[in-house]
């Protein structure tokens, strides 16, 4: 049984300059990732993974070709819609963290709800929630300095989903974390694939973090290599060029 | 809008923060106390009347008349009268306790200074004893005098022979009803000091420091300068008439260009302080880049992001301003008071000063935040989740 792509890139084209001279990051590209998917891509550096990323979640737009996600063709869409598009659709996950220093936890996690038309109690309550789903519900009132790097990483898994996006996009998420909070943070990523139904991209050098996805998506200089199925996805995954 | 992080980012570097705040303050505040200082220099001779004249010596304001001038000056067609006035130049106990005296005619002054309004005691008391004074309601109420006090005064331009003090007894109090005469002054008889100068009683210059004319109805100012001028033109001393504005003026130009110079420092502080705020706000911009990109990747838009560091930079300028203003406001009273010991009458933080203050702080978050926050809005998601700043 097929299921339907819920991300759809066709002959996509990506190009930089760099120093005067133009690198084509990403090559024709075709690849379609199905609703509820949890895919890795791996590939060496400079191989495009992160560019692809940035281009399926809306923060860069290609230069050829088109991305469509969940049935909105984003290089067509302007700054400010691409913008609300954002906030409405993705959830982001980066290596880094990517928390704001000068904000709680709750804070953090309340911060793409501001975008929404819910009253402050009932967005202190998402984050409440969100931050629970995480296992931290006792460090709302922490800085990000005050956590270890595992548990900021799970804030912001909790700001990624906290807006219930269709999609959840995690760039390295596991590149500064030690093994065991690592380990956490896949586990939760595929629980919140399992029980949440979320998509999940991942973009990774990890090959544990890999395993941990149902397909990985190999790259290289920006061309699709191959696709490598792991493990089965309940009831149907297929993951297609 | 996240306000939040706009009220944290503010604070982010609190030693920072704390240091450019306080340097808007001070400008704030200098600029307001500058520009009412001028305007009290600048008060007296706005206030000045124009019916009355001002007779000094040609040679300097220090060399004093005849006083047999007077008769002739009276002659001449467009004086209504005249009253002499002459600096007394002493001290209450202690040279710090400084205050203005003017030995005048008595009987003449509520004329020719119709702005003085006896409030407590009786003009006709005044005019009637020779050692009797009157005094400022604020020059009372620093030294708690009240009528039918003796005030024991030392004359420093003219000191008593035996080395006693000069005693004068209040006779009033008065109110000033206009900013070119001030509430800190003692008038008294200037017959009284002429006469103890020829008794020897007390030694110093004879004369007159200036007649005070008062024109009469419908008389031109020019044309009874002129008149009084040409009365003196072949001595044995010659006059420099003038209108008391012009007078006034003459005393600010005394002080040299301070005006100007009070305005110039006033502009140059805040020129500093608008560079000092720009390094601040460029600094806390590189800062933001990154925040920024993150930000945008949760679906802000490049608005939040202008509306971001533009905040940043008018809520520091605005919170710095407001606080000068206060301190401006605050310190308006004590400053008004000490001023007023040296004649400058209308020393006011006015509305419009504070306005102008927090105005011109505005102006300078607004021009300092200008170009971050467009370069903040023009980010680019990627470059700025790239920047390690």
């Amino acid at each position: 049984m097929s299921v339907e792509a819920i991300i759809r890139l066709v002959g996509v084209e990506r190009t930089y300059r760099k120093g005067g001279e133009s690198v084509r990051v990403l090559d024709d590209l075709d690849l379609e990732v199905p609703r509820g998917g949890y895919v890795a891509l791996m590939g060496p550096s400079g191989s495009g993974k992160t560019t692809l990323l940035n281009l399926i979640g809306g923060l860069d737009k290609a230069d050829g070709g088109q991305v469509i996600v969940d049935g909105e063709d984003l290089t067509r869409l302007g700054q400010g819609a691409l913008a609300r598009w954002r906030a409405a659709s993705v959830g982001f996950v980066f290596q880094g963290f990517n928390l704001m220093p000068v904000l709680t936890a709750q804070q953090n996690v309340e911060l793409p709800l501001l975008l929404t038309n819910l009253s402050r109690r009932e967005r202190r309550e998402h984050a409440r929630h969100a931050l629970a789903l995480v296992g931290l519900d006792d460090r709302r009132s922490h800085r990000p300095k005050q956590l270890s790097g595992g548990q900021e990483q799970r804030v912001a898994i909790a700001r990624a989903l906290v807006t219930d996006p269709i999609l959840i996009l995690a760039d390295e998420p596991t590149g500064d974390l030690d093994r065991d909070s690592a380990g956490a943070v896949l586990e939760l990523l595929d629980k919140l694939n399992r029980e949440s139904d979320k998509t999940i991209v991942m973009v990774t050098h990890d090959p544990r973090a890999a395993d941990s996805a149902r397909s990985i998506v190999h790259l290289d200089k920006g061309r699709l290599e191959r696709i490598e199925d792991r493990r089965p996805l309940e009831p149907a995954d297929s993951t297609t060029t | 809008m996240p306000w939040l992080l706009l009220f944290r980012n503010l604070f982010a570097h609190p030693v920072r923060s704390l240091l450019t705040l306080g340097s808007i303050v001070v400008a704030v505040f200098l600029i307001c106390f500058l520009r009412a200082m001028v305007g009290a220099l600048e008060a007296g001779v706005e206030a000045s009347s124009q019916r009355r004249l001002i007779v000094q010596s040609a040679v300097s304001l220090f060399v004093n008349l005849p006083t047999s001038y007077q008769t002739k000056i009276e002659a001449v067609p467009g004086v209504d009268s005249s009253m002499k006035m002459q600096w007394f130049g002493g001290y209450y106990q202690d040279p710090s306790n400084f205050f203005a005296q003017f030995g005048v005619d008595a009987e003449r002054l509520l004329r020719a200074y119709p702005e003085i309004e006896i409030v407590e005691g009786s003009a006709l008391d005044f005019e009637a004893r020779r050692s009797s004074c009157i005094i400022g309601e604020q020059l009372a109420a620093d030294f708690g005098w009240s009528v039918g006090d003796s005030i024991p005064m030392v004359g420093a331009l003219y000191p008593r022979a035996d080395g006693s003090t000069w005693n004068f007894e209040v006779a009033g109090i008065y109110r000033a009803l206009s900013n070119n005469v001030d509430d800190r002054t003692m008038w008294f008889h200037f017959e009284y000091l002429e006469r103890s100068l020829e008794t020897g009683g007390a030694l110093g210059p004879g004369g007159v420091g200036v007649f005070v004319l008062h024109l009469a109805p419908g008389a031109d100012a020019t044309g009874v300068m002129a008149r009084v001028d040409a009365l003196f033109e072949n001595g044995p001393q010659r006059v420099q008439t003038t209108t008391e504005s012009e007078f006034q003026r003459q005393f600010v130009t005394m002080l040299g260009s301070v005006p100007t110079l009070l305005s110039s420092i006033g502009g140059g502080v805040l020129f500093a302080i608008a560079l000092a705020t720009f390094n601040t706000m460029l600094m806390a911009s590189r800062e933001r880049t990154h925040s920024i990109g993150i930000l945008k990747a949760l679906g802000f838009t490049h608005r939040t992001a202008f509306a971001l560091l533009m905040g940043e930079s008018l809520l520091l300028c605005g919170l710095g301003g407001a606080i000068g203003v206060a301190v401006a406001l605050a310190i308006d009273g004590p400053v008004r008071g000490f001023l007023m010991s040296y004649g400058f009458t209308a020393f006011e933080v006015a509305p419009s000063t504070a306005a102008l203050g927090l105005g011109l702080a505005l102006s300078v978050g607004l021009l300092a935040g200008l170009a971050p926050a467009i370069g903040a809005a023009r980010l680019r998601v990627v470059e700025a989740l790239r920047f390690e700043g």
